[in-house]
């Protein structure tokens, strides 16, 4: 059955349409990348599907019903999000950064604080930072507090993620710690669709990928479908060569210096 | 537990700056015959001294305190602006002007907090009206509250112009947030509803940890709009009950939540009780201060709270520079 059925969609900005007629289907269990250009409407397709942004046409339906139809708090018992990556100054402990992610399951007036524990050991466990569990956000490294954010998500709720460019900020090391975390769970059965800028990560991680450009649906399928030169040289405006991973046998794509297409 | 301790410390040192506060005056009666006069009955000088002038108007500065803090605490995590404050949504403003006006036309206490309050709330709805047509962000609540103020201290001024010199210094006290006209009525009344407004704060408390990371973090854990519009009502209602019973009393909202969330963490289901009492301490000191510093005079409580929350932040600049910009 899809999870998510998004049938020519238009959504955007005040005043300006970022997404123009974008039909696509997620089907549970898939492990899905949204790449293209900076500008093409990644994060704000992503946002519609976490109701953050509504659409101003077109239909998003989740499990069969429409996506304004959950209340916020039902809806975010049934997907988490990681958002864009921002700086905060607030100095809770990696374990109490996890904790928020019981919040839509609580009631208003819980003031309980033991139930859930074992919920967040597990998703700690899985992001590979139970170590660092009694320390402060404001200390562990940059990656280390994006696997935390991951965590927070995995607690809140492991069947279906959504996240806008996980490691766009990171070094290579914390990227590949991400998307193992991400893969890992994806194999027991966490859907996950990620706005990804590096198609490389995508490439090798993804079952499907859904290319963006201009706001409307460029490419969708395996990565295999989707990363050929001939449609990542058109996706992107630049000139590249696509080969293969030697290990991993999947798309391999560098750009050619020097080089943009049409003039640009 | 460490902040079990530090908890009881901040407790007892609460317990004992206000005793101090009760025994500080004009006339100084020691801590230990307070009880004695209290039970002595009505007749003795000091018991008039505590039971008219002193208890009530400490009282007031208790309550007073304790709603712009939580007011500031309620607003830095909704606005996800560290220096927000009670008075960023232009409270202060609409207050100042329904007040002055009162003033100017030498109506009663009783009028002038009604005007007052009308006056806040007025501002508050036109801000909220603003910033919902842009999507309630917080930048956006943020410039419409200061530019609202600035339109309303412009309006101050022109009733000032307009006024008897007698009148403008009336209006002019109050503006500085005068304590000395408690009366225990007004004093319950506005304790049961701070209390009532700070329960229901901290009822939030797991919503403002979640909205304090920003909007799109918060509204994937489920805050839905109606939440952060509840609380943006809540600490509006209290600085508007504040301001139009006590005056305009600057910096306590801010100030004090910055040093709670630097002895007790950012958690709000801490944060809010500490710095209820936080506010509460700080303002009666600040109020006592007042009172014992160049006696005959009583400074205005919103001169030493400014004095106070202006030396902190220039303390807070030169020892962390641009970290809190």
């Amino acid at each position: 059955m899809n999870l998510f059925t998004v049938d020519s969609l238009r959504a955007g900005y005040r005043g300006k349409e970022v997404l123009h007629d974008v039909s696509i289907t997620v089907g549970a269990g898939e492990f899905a990348a949204i790449i293209g250009p900076n500008g093409a409407g990644k994060s704000t397709l992503l946002r519609s599907l976490s109701g953050y942004i509504a659409p101003s046409g077109g239909d998003i339906t989740f499990m069969g019903k429409p996506v304004a139809s959950y209340t916020r708090r039902e809806f975010s018992r049934e997907l988490s999000v990681v958002p864009q990556f921002t700086e905060t100054d607030l100095s809770f402990t990696v374990r109490e950064f996890g904790e928020l992610g019981l919040f839509p399951h609580r009631k208003f007036f819980d003031v309980g604080m033991s139930s859930g524990n074992e919920i967040v050991d597990i998703a700690l466990e899985a992001a590979g930072i139970s170590h660092l569990r009694e320390r402060n956000m404001m200390e562990i490294s940059g990656g280390e507090r994006q696997l935390a954010y991951i965590a927070r998500a995995l607690v809140q709720s492991s069947s279906v993620m959504l996240l806008d460019e996980p490691v766009s900020h990171l070094d290579i090391s914390h990227a590949i710690r991400i998307m193992d975390v991400l893969h890992s769970q994806n194999r027991q059965g966490t859907t996950v669709i990620t706005v990804l800028h590096d198609v490389n990560l995508a490439a090798e991680y993804c079952s499907r990928i859904i290319a963006l450009k201009e706001g409307r649906v460029f490419a969708d399928g395996t990565p295999r479908e989707v990363l050929t030169y001939e449609k990542v040289e058109e996706l992107f405006d630049t000139v590249c060569i696509v080969t293969e991973n030697p290990i991993s046998k999947r798309p391999l794509v560098y750009p050619v210096p020097g080089f943009l297409r049409g003039g640009g | 537990m460490k902040t079990g301790i530090k908890i009881l410390l901040f407790t007892a040192a609460a317990c004992g700056i206000f005793v101090l506060c009760v025994s500080a005056g004009s006339v100084f009666i020691s801590p230990f015959r307070i009880p004695e006069i209290l039970s002595g009955g009505a007749g003795s000088v000091e018991y008039r001294i505590l039971v008219d002038l002193r208890i009530p108007r400490i009282l007031m500065a208790l309550v007073v305190g304790a709603s712009l803090s939580v007011s500031g605490v309620v607003f830095q995590a909704v606005l996800k602006n560290p220096l927000a404050d009670p008075y960023t949504t232009g409270v202060s403003g609409g207050a100042a002007v329904g007040a002055t006006v009162a003033i100017a036309f030498s109506m009663s206490y009783f009028l002038v907090a009604l005007l007052a309050f009308g006056g806040s709330l007025c501002a508050v709805s036109f801000v909220y009206a603003v910033s919902r047509y842009r999507g309630l962000s917080g930048t956006a609540l943020v410039l419409a509250g200061i530019a609202l103020s600035v339109l309303l201290s412009s309006a101050v001024l022109l009733v000032f112009a307009f006024s008897r010199a007698d009148y403008v210094h009336k209006a002019l006290l109050w503006l500085m947030g005068d304590l000395s006209i408690a009366k225990y009525a007004v004093v319950m009344r506005m304790a049961v509803v701070s209390l009532l407004l700070t329960g229901l704060g901290f009822l939030y408390r797991r919503h403002l940890n979640i909205i304090s990371f920003g909007d799109e973090f918060a509204h994937g854990l489920g805050v839905s709009r109606g939440d952060i519009v509840n609380l943006f009502w809540i600490a509006s209602l209290l600085a508007a009950i504040s301001v139009s019973l006590a005056g305009v009393i600057g910096f306590v909202g801010l100030l004090v939540p910055h040093v709670m969330r630097f002895m007790f963490g950012p958690d709000h289901s801490r944060l809010i009780p500490a710095s209820a009492l936080g506010g509460a301490v700080f303002l009666m000191g600040a109020d006592t201060l007042g009172r014992v510093l160049v006696p005959p005079y009583d400074i205005p409580a919103g001169i030493i709270t400014g004095f106070a929350g202006g030396l902190f932040f220039l303390v807070l600049v030169i020892r962390k520079g641009g970290a809190y910009t």
